[in-house]
């Protein structure tokens, strides 16, 4: 019996999150993510040099729809991101944030751009790890507060986002004026997902700083759509597809306390068990089903979910 | 391996005599191309042909049952490496360990636990499928007890794991009929094994501490005659499993490999419950057909079997949203109620134009078996009728004030019938998702 | 009832209608086609007319502009009339064309649509390659039997079959008894000298009539397309295999949708399969009714027609309910329909002459794709082959002696004009040659009939979207780059390209390409290249492994093969294995009429054809999605545009 051997003819691209103050920005620490030649966790085909990664949320509002469960281990610095980030890195060690401009929603604060710029600058100036930063998600108010948090942040070599198909020009724009790399996302489409790369790569964006986002279902929400298209995607990566070579990034945590098995309480559903670990169950199965999809960076947000996923990472990542 | 329509197409008789129930010879090929008929259906095919045939078509990895009747659970059989190349055809089944070193009352509140481990989502019943009884006492009279405890409490299918042939036979004597799963042939007891496999016509496990065992081994007992075979390759780390048993499964599939084209089954244990349930999902995923573990909450179960569904859904189905009324933005009496099907890339195609364009709405998904506006109105999928029983539904009399629908600009001509249906005015919305910003913003208002 | 009066300008056509009649019903009653694809549902907003004289009651809409309202613009269909009014049908709602084709015809160079790309005597190319053994679905024997003696005392009916069938093999023949009453003092009467037609009722020979001396040389026959847009006919002469001329007209179920399915749905209701079928009716009978008068023949002459269309329109065309066809699993009456007297449908010949339908393959591949694979001779071919109708449908076949697969890909309106803002069918005025120099941002244009345009037809459009994408000013994913011209600009509709200043075109309005009409067309071409990508993979071959590749339909010819494979609506094969067949549905229908052959064969072909379902194949969806970018998402696809645009 021979071994099962694939030979792939390319691999994933490698990227680098954070800048050192020797690369022109004040971090202290960097993030590399993807440059696997092979499927996740194979190390008998391939080399696997970087580990998925684990961005912590941090929001820049008190989040309106956290269960209790999950807005317990932050306490008192919900409402406040510089607090908030802090608490992330230096009690619960992580070593990625992702900066979440919720406020700046017209349904939330309608927070300016200005606004969130000083929110970002101050988060970059109290912790020292590499950032992700995301808007609110909506496209149109997106292309006003990217383009003001992306100069906040210039030199940093952030990961923003996010891009989608009507937007994508304004913060491909933005991305490449201040070094930063862009999270591209579609609608759970390979197609879709394969076109936005294609333009952003048109507008002279390097395809090297491109993170693809899948969109994320969770856990009996559409997970299985996510997983199958990030299966393909990786697949045409190691094939050599350019185009689809990106790392992929999973906004776990956003979905999954979205969740009614991660948030209904014991007296609605006695039969589900009780509700302090059924949460973070959900987040780490989900999370640890895209790893075996091939996601490079999960974004999460209980602490103890992400502990756990950590440890399920450090296990994969043995060869034998 | 597997033969492309055409190829089957060369073997036939060319004829078209539709004696098959096909139109045509090559629909008949195609449809043995995609498993969708069998051979025999054909009256006028040669012997030649059918050998030639059929021998490409022997599975790669071979289905194995276990129990009887309505808790039956087949596992194996799978065709592909990743879903969205076909489909996984047998759900992984999930088994819960029972020791028979417990306390008798013990066994029977476990077994009881298990037997409440089920689920409802989405329409369909989730819960595990085995019970594993283990002879951790090392004592055949334990094991028979605990055997005869879970045969009565439960209906379940169950794996019957010693190393003591006479235990495991006195254990058989009680559930053979039952068809349980004998755990496991090894290097020194395969031939004692392989006797009460044979002899009460269960299942068995071959259990080898690394591939090359379990190659050797798998050869040994398949040839001494046992068909219905699990394999198991031993525990090691996380990441060691997973690239053995992705192995197991390439060599299967892939390379035709027989002495590994059989099911594969895992046993996750860890001090911590998140990390038990962390091994155990990622075997769902990455390539085990029977997964047993000790865990037992539902809290730690009710994510695996959702996972397990998930993967195990068929990809090539349409994808769909869930029919009912969205809320885009924070809606009022006063909103504007929009109206299309259930076709996810339609679904999110008209959610964030809505969303664009500011004016809070609900979105009323009808469901039309997740087709397009235009192929489900075409095929009759999305009627005047069925509009007008997802508005009564979704009871959009009592969230609106108004009583005006709009409808995609691609079926304005069921206007008049969905008035009279729905005894709502009928607004034509635009064809296009983009132009529902400027529709909502200047029209509707 | 009150009445009132109409005038419709400019052809001054009047109709007395009932008080408070739409102008759209109005308009059909007074015999004026009016541009109107929803239905007269106020929808589509094509039906624009002014009102030059006396009052109206008009529905507000959006579909008119401020300042065509201002102009007196109303919608048709959503407007009703009252007293004497007079009505002026803008050019850009004028369903016409049809004099300019005719005006063609007479110079015997219809085929296909418009282009007057070949003889019609010849038929296209490819088509003159398949020669079938004379035997035309009638034909006249000229027989003098001698009179019965007291020795050969077999009766009269008798007689004649004995006359016919010297030298000639026909097993089964028969007579209706309306012929069989006249028989003996017709005999009689001329003498023993008569002329018998013989018609092909399936494996039956049928002697159609019996008629004093001899008149074997007036023996006519028509071949007729019913398309979705367009009926096409050929008037030929049955003896001598000779096309005389050929007419063209729009099918006028038209205005009552412009799909397939639009019309299925509306011969639901009451009394309108009725209607679908009596229009489509007599413009046959007027097209056949001026060949006739044309080639100083009479109705009488005209003893048979072959029809070609698709399912649906074979349905409407034999007044058989087409319901079912459009509903899972989608099943026609009958793929064959039995030859029948076309009298028995209203088709005004003579009136024992009969009606052949082309097979059909399934409720959504018709007669007009059987006729079309038998005039490309895709049945014929040693490897495999394609077949790519460019119409509403969009079918495509595939395969070669052995096998055919085929599937229809549902492409919409839009290569006939459909859907498009300024889209118009292939007609004169239409833009059908576009280019893009980008240095002075200027474009030139190349309409049919080389007068000022007045629309843009399909292979125009083709043409447009290739030339912005290599110009720079469109991006892949169909949308316009602003700032990369100052003919981009924010219309009513979205960006738009300027195409034409209103100045230098017909309707005194810039003519515009919208992005909307580009997604539209991105649709279309993604649905044939997609459609052909799954039946290619259901058979496990490739697009290299292609021989030939047939294109036919009425935008065909005028295609340029390097522009649409630019944008992805073609495969990226070297063109010599493209051949453009025009309207072959009518050249495989004419085949049919002369030859008892080719009928046969196109049995055979309808008969061997395995239909595909793409709503039922499951990475159909995924292909199609694939094929919503310009090229395509994979470029690799498609090498030479690649190479082009970098």
């Amino acid at each position: 019996m021979e071994k099962a051997t694939e030979k792939w003819a390319s691999k994933v691209n490698q990227l680098i999150i954070g800048a050192t103050q020797k690369e022109g920005g004040t971090r202290n620490s960097v993030i590399k993510v993807g440059g696997a030649t092979t499927l996740p966790f194979l190390h008998f085909e391939g080399v696997i040099p970087n580990s998925p990664v684990i961005a912590m949320e941090v929001w820049d509002m008190e989040p309106p729809d956290w269960p209790a469960v999950l807005k317990e281990p932050f306490g008192d610095v919900l409402g406040d991101p510089v607090e908030w980030a802090k608490k992330c890195v230096n009690e619960y060690g992580a070593d990625f944030l992702c900066l979440r401009l919720a406020s700046t929603h017209p349904d939330t604060k309608n927070n300016s751009p200005e606004e969130a710029a000083t929110t970002v600058k101050k988060v970059l100036e109290v912790v020292s790890v590499p950032l992700m930063i995301i808007g609110c998600n909506q496209a149109e108010k997106d292309t006003e507060v990217i383009p003001a948090v992306s100069e906040a942040a210039r030199g940093e070599n952030c990961l923003v986002g996010i891009a989608v198909e009507a937007n994508y020009k304004t913060i491909t724009a933005a991305c490449q004026s201040d070094g930063h790399s862009i999270i591209a996302e579609s609608p759970i489409d390979i197609n879709l997902a394969k076109q936005l790369n294609i333009l952003i790569s048109d507008m002279s964006f390097p395809p090297e700083k491109i993170i693809m986002h899948p969109a994320t279902g969770a856990l009996g929400y559409g997970l299985e759509y996510t997983y199958s298209i990030m299966e393909r995607s990786r697949l045409a990566a190691l094939q050599g597809d350019k185009m689809m070579s990106m790392p992929m990034v999973n906004f776990v945590g956003q979905e999954v306390w979205r969740a009614k098995e991660a948030k209904a309480s014991e007296q609605e559903v006695p039969e589900w068990g009780p509700i302090a670990s059924r949460g973070p169950l959900w987040e780490v199965t989900t999370a640890v089903s895209y790893l075996q999809a091939g996601a490079d960076i999960l974004v999460m947000c209980h602490p103890k979910a992400i502990d756990s996923v950590k440890k399920v990472i450090e296990e994969l990542m043995k060869k034998e | 391996m597997a033969l492309t329509g055409l190829e089957i197409y060369k073997h036939l008789p060319k004829t078209n005599c539709k004696k098959c129930g096909f139109p045509t010879c090559l629909a008949f090929a195609m449809a043995l191309a995609g498993k969708k008929t069998s051979l025999d259906k054909c009256p006028d095919i040669t012997e030649e042909a059918k050998l030639a045939l059929e021998s490409a078509s022997q599975p790669p990895m071979a289905t194995v049952t276990m129990g009887v009747g309505e808790n039956q659970v087949e596992v194996g059989g799978e065709t592909v490496l990743f879903r969205h190349e076909k489909t996984f055809y047998h759900p992984c089944a999930i088994g819960i360990t029972l020791s028979d070193s417990l306390e008798k009352e013990k066994i029977i509140e476990r077994i009881e636990k298990v037997n409440k481990l089920k689920f409802e989502r989405v329409g369909m019943f989730l819960q595990v499928n085995l019970i594993a009884i283990s002879n951790e006492s090392n004592n055949p009279d334990k094991f028979c007890d605990a055997v005869k405890s879970a045969t009565e409490k439960s209906n379940l299918p169950l794996i019957l794991i010693s190393n003591n042939p006479q235990a495991l036979e006195a254990g058989l004597k009680i559930c053979s009929e039952r068809k349980p799963l004998i755990y496991s042939a090894k290097e020194d007891n395969r031939e004692a094994m392989v006797d009460l496999a044979k002899k009460y016509s269960c299942p068995l496990v071959i259990y080898g501490k690394n591939l090359e065992e379990l190659d050797s081994l798998s050869q040994k007992v398949v040839a001494s005659g046992v068909k219905d075979v699990v394999l198991d390759p031993g525990t090691r780390s996380l990441g060691g499993s997973v690239q053995d048993f992705t192995q197991l499964r390439r060599l299967a599939l892939k390379r035709g490999y027989r002495p590994f084209g059989y099911p594969v089954i895992t046993f996750v244990n860890g001090s911590d419950p998140y990390q038990e349930v962390s091994m155990a999902a990622t075997f769902v995923a990455k390539y085990a057909n029977i997964v047993v573990l000790d865990r037992i909450e539902p809290e730690e179960i009710l994510p695996l079997v959702t996972l397990r569904q998930n993967i195990y859904t068929d990809p090539q189905k349409p994808i769909m949203v869930e029919p009912k009324l969205y809320e885009v933005g924070t809606p009022n009496e006063n909103s504007p109620l929009l109206v299309t099907t259930n076709f996810s890339l339609t679904f999110f195609t008209v959610q964030p134009e809505i969303e664009a364009s500011k004016v809070p709405s609900y979105l009323l998904i009808v469901e039309a078996e997740g087709l397009s506006v235009l192929t489900a109105w075409a095929a009759e999928k999305f009627t005047p009728e069925g509009i007008a029983e997802a508005m009564k539904k979704a009871e959009v009399e009592k969230k609106l004030s108004h009583k005006k629908i709009i409808i995609p600009g691609y079926v304005a001509v069921m206007k008049a019938k969905l008035e009279d249906e729905s005894g709502w005015e009928v607004l034509v919305g635009p064809k296009e998702g983009s132009g529902i910003p400027k529709y909502l913003k200047g029209t509707w208002q | 009832m009150e009445k009132c009066k109409i005038i419709f300008y400019p052809w001054k056509k009047e109709v007395t209608v009932p008080s408070g009649t739409d102008l759209l019903t109005a308009a059909i009653r007074a015999g004026v086609n009016i541009y109107n694809s929803c239905g007269g549902e106020g929808v589509c907003g094509r039906c624009k007319v002014i009102v030059r004289k006396g009052e109206v009651i008009t529905e507000p809409t959006g579909r008119l502009s401020a300042k065509e309202k201002k102009k007196g613009y109303v919608l048709a269909c959503r407007t009703t009339c009252k007293g004497r009014m007079e009505i002026e049908v803008p050019p850009e709602s004028r369903l016409e064309g049809l004099e300019i084709l005719t005006e063609e015809a007479k110079a015997k160079r219809l085929v296909g649509l418009y282009t007057p790309a070949e003889e019609v005597e010849k038929g296209p190319e490819v088509a003159l390659e398949r020669v079938f053994t004379h035997g035309p679905l009638s034909t006249k024997l000229y027989l003098e039997p001698s009179p019965p003696t007291l020795e050969d005392n077999v009766g009269d009916l008798e007689r004649v079959y004995r006359e016919i069938r010297k030298g000639r093999e026909i097993p089964i023949m028969q007579m209706g008894l309306a012929n069989i009453k006249k028989l003996s003092k017709l005999l009689r009467d001329s003498s023993w000298k008569v002329t018998a037609t013989l018609g092909n009722r399936n494996e039956t020979t049928e002697v159609v009539l019996i008629e004093p001396g001899d008149t074997t040389n007036k023996n006519y026959g028509v071949a007729v397309d019913v398309g979705t847009t367009t009926i096409v006919a050929y008037l030929v002469n049955l003896r001598e295999r000779q096309v005389l001329g050929a007419k063209a007209c729009y099918n006028p179920q038209v205005d009552f949708g412009e799909d397939v399915i639009s019309r299925i749905i509306f011969a639901q209701e009451k009394d309108r399969l009725e209607k679908l079928h009596h229009v489509v009716i007599d413009a046959i009978n007027n097209l056949i009714l001026g060949m006739v008068m044309e080639h100083n023949l009479t109705l009488n002459d005209i003893n048979g027609v072959a029809c070609a269309g698709n399912t649906t329109m074979i349905h409407l065309l034999l007044r058989v309910p087409p319901e079912y066809l459009r509903k899972e699993p989608y099943v026609s009456t009958a793929g064959f329909m039995p030859v029948i007297r076309a009298a028995e449908v209203g088709i005004k010949i003579n009136p024992r002459g009969l009606l052949c339908c082309i097979p059909g393959v399934s409720s959504y591949v018709g007669g007009d794709i059987t006729a079309g694979v038998l005039a490309s001779g895709l049945d014929d071919l040693s490897t495999p082959g394609l077949f790519i109708d460019l119409g509403t449908n969009g079918e495509v076949v595939l395969g070669n002696k052995d096998w055919l697969v085929c599937c229809s890909t549902s492409a919409g309106p839009c290569f006939e004009g459909g859907g498009i803002k300024w889209g118009i069918r292939a007609m004169k005025g239409a833009i059908q040659r576009v280019e893009i120099n980008p240095s002075k941002d200027k474009v030139n244009l190349c309409t049919i009939g080389k007068g000022k345009p007045k629309g843009i037809c399909g292979a125009g459009l083709v043409d447009c979207v290739a030339e912005l994408m290599k110009s720079g000013r469109l991006n892949r994913a169909g949308k316009l780059i602003s700032e990369s011209s100052k003919r981009i600009r924010e219309g009513e509709d979205g960006w738009e390209f300027l195409l034409v200043e209103s100045k230098k075109s017909l309707v005194d309005q810039d003519i515009v390409i919208t992005e909307t009409d580009i997604k539209n067309l991105i649709h279309s071409k993604g649905a044939i290249y997609s459609g052909t990508e799954v039946l290619l993979k259901r058979v496990g071959l490739s697009f290299q492994d292609l021989e030939q590749v047939f294109v036919a339909g009425g935008l065909g010819t005028a295609l340029d093969v390097e522009k649409a494979i630019m944008i992805g609506l073609l495969p990226d094969l070297p063109p010599e294995k493209f051949t453009f067949i025009g309207n072959s549905a009518i050249a495989g229908t004419r085949m049919c009429l002369l030859s008892h052959e080719a009928m046969r064969k196109a049995e055979k072909i309808a008969g061997k054809m395995t239909y595909v379902d793409l709503s039922t194949e499951p990475e159909f969806m995924n292909n199609y999605t694939a094929s919503l970018f310009l090229p395509h998402t994979d470029i690799n696809l498609f090498p030479s545009v690649k190479k082009l645009i970098g």
